[in-house]
């Protein structure tokens, strides 16, 4: 394949511009001044604020709404319920299982019943209030056990499994025969919250009859505009959205993203005025998605050698009151249900349960905390079973080029992780780390690996496209609809594009993704923005760089194959004299009729599985992470401190290190959260910790110390310049980490999260050595 | 309700609803859009601004309160050479991701090397505890902070 080829050559290159390279963010100068816009920034004041009239109940029937009471209050525009959705009035993601607006029934507290449009925040409120629904309570679920039994109150019609996954490969019975060690449990991971800085926000503008923009928070303005095309009943050319800089989303705003955007495009398509819905915190807290909960029963054996002869998983995940993503968060599980090992014997088993609690969704990592979770735990406890050390056992069971993973597929290259575990171990002098106890206070530290499918799981198809433009003074216009979440993603297509053209950073301008102007780049999910993205972006510029060289060759008369491009100048390769800046070169484009734009678009290779055995190509490349922790434990009181990580990660190739490790340490700033801090509490399905008060999330004082990062580069085939994700797995790793270094400290395993100060006492009191 | 005040340096008189947040005062009859609205519940720091000199968060201040007092957002920070040397310190370092939070860190900051311009660790840290990032895990804003007191030019 040509383009294979361009890229293997790209890849080969010895001196690289800009890739590899840590460079300043395009995006950072307006941040650290103040003038970085995000969706509230753009909502001039008198704007009309949209409220959402939420049940109040887990599971009721709607008997009647009498909107009424809050049409006579003096600053309310109109209220809208089911009724006045002129598309469906559905916006399930996976399943059709989500109303927009409630008439029937409501599913969680806080399921949302109407709108009401108000001239300003204050009327919005009282105008919510005013909104009487008549709600006749049904007995409700409120966890999976209960959701499972026979007999128990249906959240949805079909019954509460929303859907089942499975694998089946060798034999299980053979592999736990030749086990010399066998170990049994179950581990509960929760909710988790984003917490993201910026709450969901979106502003929407009616534009003359038939037509709307939504500026707003998300991750995918491809799939907004599709569901609230959906909603209005219109035309996906008749809704034009633009993505805002968004203030985080980990996830969280790929499904919020539509969903408040619909709501605030059907407010101002129907009262034909400007409309926004900015979320109060307690809102995001209280009913906005969060990380699917999920309770993995993990059985392996491993036999004298220390080799895992098989695994018996069974996955049970909540998904709340809707599916949501839950088809490909399961599948994402099931299908890494060994961890980063070879194991030939697999039995594996999903389900997705509903509950009448706040619906889960998509969270960096996807699926594989838990997962990790359980099978690092594990990992770790069979180690202990055979007196091994725990990096000796999974250097045994690594996956290595020509293994093979749970489903069954070959990894032929790209696979990083011995040496991410090697070199880890190493840096953290692993086997001279030694528990120590100092008064109450003990020291014990861990290790976690972890592997991440890139792109949609469940081997939906996945491409991505990007533009670039040369305009007539040599500057660049890049477009992709991969969003620019704080990750960087965008800015990694734009030192790809620099690279490739020659052209200066500063040169090249992102534009904002606007689905009238962007191509459609899918998601930014799965860990597929930069690899993804960025390989349409490559596309496209060597596309460009093709028709830049042709034009150059024949103006410094020499073969195209002589032509160097770097720096905004083209010259002959070894003569640096004669130069033709880029100016000049782009308006000999146009003179000579040669297309300065370039439409960029890559397709990953097919990907399939098997629905009966669930073996196949899962995903075309998987990202790799390891991380040792070390911990200290107050047996005292039980408080637990993060001390030191030492993170490694198979990158494929480092497009921007410095981005890397920011990615890193939030990643594992998220995970310490999850696996010691963060506790959302809910009581008859309502959450009582909305905010940042009660729900704690890490601040500065829990900052690690972190070691350099270790960066593999096994480059993968079929990206620019050989790049994978790098966004999720370190949260992955990192979890399991903290637990084994909390149980090397003081012995005991917490396997229901969050190992909380408290949990952790009481724990200890149980049984700690 | 007429506040009047000095914003960034600049004497300021502004009609405003009455019972109105300080943040409110400054972001929607102001126009002052750097200071962001994290929580509205005194606990993310994104809306911190210097009262009288010392970060404070902005949606916890009734803005009858700043009558007669001096009110500072990043904006009147612009030329400060320790504000200078934080912003390039946070933008070569890596300290930048969203940037939601970065005003509202930037400000503490600020005030942290105004007071102490040679901070240990534990006191970066300390200084920013308010403000809740969620994306950086903070080890490169805090590596920036210090870094920034080491360029800053002494008085
Ligand atoms: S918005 Fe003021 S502290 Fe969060
Ligand atoms: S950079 Fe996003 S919250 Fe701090």
């Amino acid at each position: 394949m040509r383009y294979d080829r361009i890229l293997e050559e790209l890849l080969n290159r010895d001196d690289f511009l800009v890739v590899g390279r840590s460079v300043v963010r395009t995006d950072a100068l307006d941040k650290v001044l103040g003038r970085a816009k995000f969706t509230a920034d753009y909502v001039p004041r008198d704007t009309a604020v949209v409220k959402v009239v939420r049940s109040p109940h887990p599971h009721a029937l709607i008997e009647g709404i009498n909107i009424e009471p809050a049409l006579e209050l003096p600053g309310v525009q109109t209220v809208l319920i089911a009724a006045d959705v002129p598309g469906e009035n559905q916006i399930g993601y996976a399943l059709p299982d989500q109303p927009f607006l409630n008439d029937v029934k409501t599913r969680f507290v806080g399921d949302p019943v109407a709108l009401v449009v108000a001239a300003d925040k204050g009327s919005a409120v009282e105008g919510a209030d005013a909104v009487r629904v008549k709600y006749s309570p049904l007995p409700s679920v409120l966890d999976t056990t209960d959701a499972l039994r026979d007999g128990a109150p249906l959240v949805h019609e079909g019954g509460n499994v929303a859907l089942t996954t499975k694998i089946r490969k060798g034999s299980i019975e053979e592999g736990f025969s030749e086990a010399e060690v066998v170990i049994e449990d179950l581990y509960d991971t929760p909710y988790q919250d984003h917490m993201y800085m910026e709450p969901e926000a979106a502003y929407a503008i009616p534009e003359g009859s038939g037509k709307v923009t939504v500026i707003g928070g998300m991750q995918s303005p491809f799939l907004v505009r599709e569901k609230v095309a959906h909603i209005l009943g219109w035309d996906l050319n008749q809704v034009r959205i633009i993505q805002a800089l968004t203030g985080g989303a980990f996830g969280g705003k790929d499904d919020m993203g539509p969903l408040v955007c619909a709501k605030a495009a059907l407010a101002a398509v129907k009262t034909g005025k400007p409309a926004s819905l900015i979320f109060d915190r307690e809102e995001s807290v209280a009913y906005s998605n969060k990380r699917f909960p999920a309770r993995i029963k993990y059985k392996s054996g491993a036999d004298k050698e220390g080799r895992i002869t098989a695994i018996d998983v069974d996955i049970t995940l909540e998904c709340g009151a809707f599916a949501n993503r839950a088809p490909f968060w399961l599948w994402r599980q099931t299908a890494h249900a060994a961890g980063p090992y070879e194991v030939h014997n697999a039995s594996v088993d999903g389900r997705a349960v509903y509950t009448n609690k706040v619906f889960g969704g998509s969270f960096r990592g996807f699926g594989d905390v838990a997962l990790h979770f359980a099978a690092e735990s594990q990992v770790d406890r069979l180690a202990g079973e055979l007196g091994m050390d725990p990096v000796e056992l999974r250097l045994r069971n690594i996956l290595k080029p020509g293994s093979r993973t749970t489903c069954d597929q070959l990894l032929d290259h790209s696979v990083g992780i011995e040496e991410c575990l090697t070199k880890v171990a190493e840096a953290s002098r692993w086997s001279s780390q030694k528990r120590k106890r100092n008064g109450s206070r003990v020291t014990g530290f861990g290790v976690g690996c972890a592997y991440h499918g890139i792109s949609t799981s469940r081997s939906t198809p996945d491409w991505s496209a990007a533009s670039l433009i040369l305009n007539q003074d040599g500057s660049m216009t890049y477009r992709t609809g991969i969003c620019e979440l704080g990750q960087g993603a965008p800015i990694g297509h734009a030192k790809i594009v620099a690279e490739i053209i020659g052209a200066p950073m500063e040169s090249i301008r992102i534009e904002v993704p606007d689905t009238d102007s962007t191509p459609n780049a899918k998601p930014t999910h799965g860990s597929r923005g930069l690899m993804l993205g960025g390989t349409a972006a490559a596309d496209a510029a060597i596309k460009l760089r093709e028709r830049m060289v042709r034009v150059a060759a024949d103006m410094l008369g020499c073969p195209e194959g002589e032509v160097d491009l770097r720096d905004g100048k083209a010259s002959k390769k070894g003569e640096p004299g004669e130069t033709i800046r880029f100016p000049e070169l782009a308006e000999e484009l146009y003179n000579r009729g040669v297309s300065p734009a370039s439409y960029g678009f890559y397709a990953s290779p097919k990907r399939y599985f098997d629905p009966e055995t669930g073996l196949g190509v899962n995903y075309s490349v998987y990202t790799f992470a390891a991380s040792v922790v070390e911990v200290e434990v107050d047996t005292e009181t039980g408080v637990c401190e993060v001390v030191k990580v030492w993170p490694a990660m198979d990158v494929g190739k480092a497009i921007d290190p410095l981005v890397i490790e920011g990615q890193i340490h939030g990643a594992v700033s998220q995970g310490i959260g999850f696996t010691i801090m963060e506790h959302l509490k809910l009581k008859d399905g309502v959450v009582l910790t909305p905010g940042f008060k009660d729900y704690v999330v890490p601040s500065a004082l829990d900052t690690p110390e972190y070691a350099p990062t270790i960066i593999v580069e096994e480059p993968y085939q079929h990206s620019a310049f050989g790049a994978k994700g790098v966004g999720e797995p370190a949260i992955i790793s990192v979890v399991p980490a903290i637990t084994n270094a909390i149980y090397d400290a003081v012995g005991v395993r917490l396997n229901m999260l969050p190992a909380t100060a408290e949990m952790l006492h009481a724990a200890m009191r149980r049984g700690a050595r | 309700m007429m506040v009047d005040f000095v914003l960034n340096g600049r004497a300021v008189s502004c009609d405003a609803p009455a019972n109105i947040l300080l943040l409110d005062l400054l972001r929607s009859e102001l126009g002052v859009l750097s200071v962001k609205r994290g929580c509205e519940q005194g606990e993310c720091g994104a809306c911190t601004v210097l009262l009288g000199g010392r970060p404070v968060n902005s949606c916890m201040i009734l803005a009858a309160r700043v009558e007669g007092r001096s009110v500072t957002t990043i904006e009147g920070l612009r030329d400060e050479p320790i504000m200078v040397a934080l912003r390039k310190a946070f933008m070569e370092g890596g300290a930048v991701q969203c940037g939601f939070c970065t005003p509202g860190m930037l400000i503490s900051a600020y005030a942290l090397l105004r007071d102490n311009p040679s901070p240990t660790p534990h006191e970066a840290k300390t200084a920013i505890e308010g403000n809740i990032c969620r994306c950086t895990g903070y080890a490169l804003p805090l590596e920036a902070i210090l870094k920034a007191a080491e360029m800053t030019p002494a008085e």
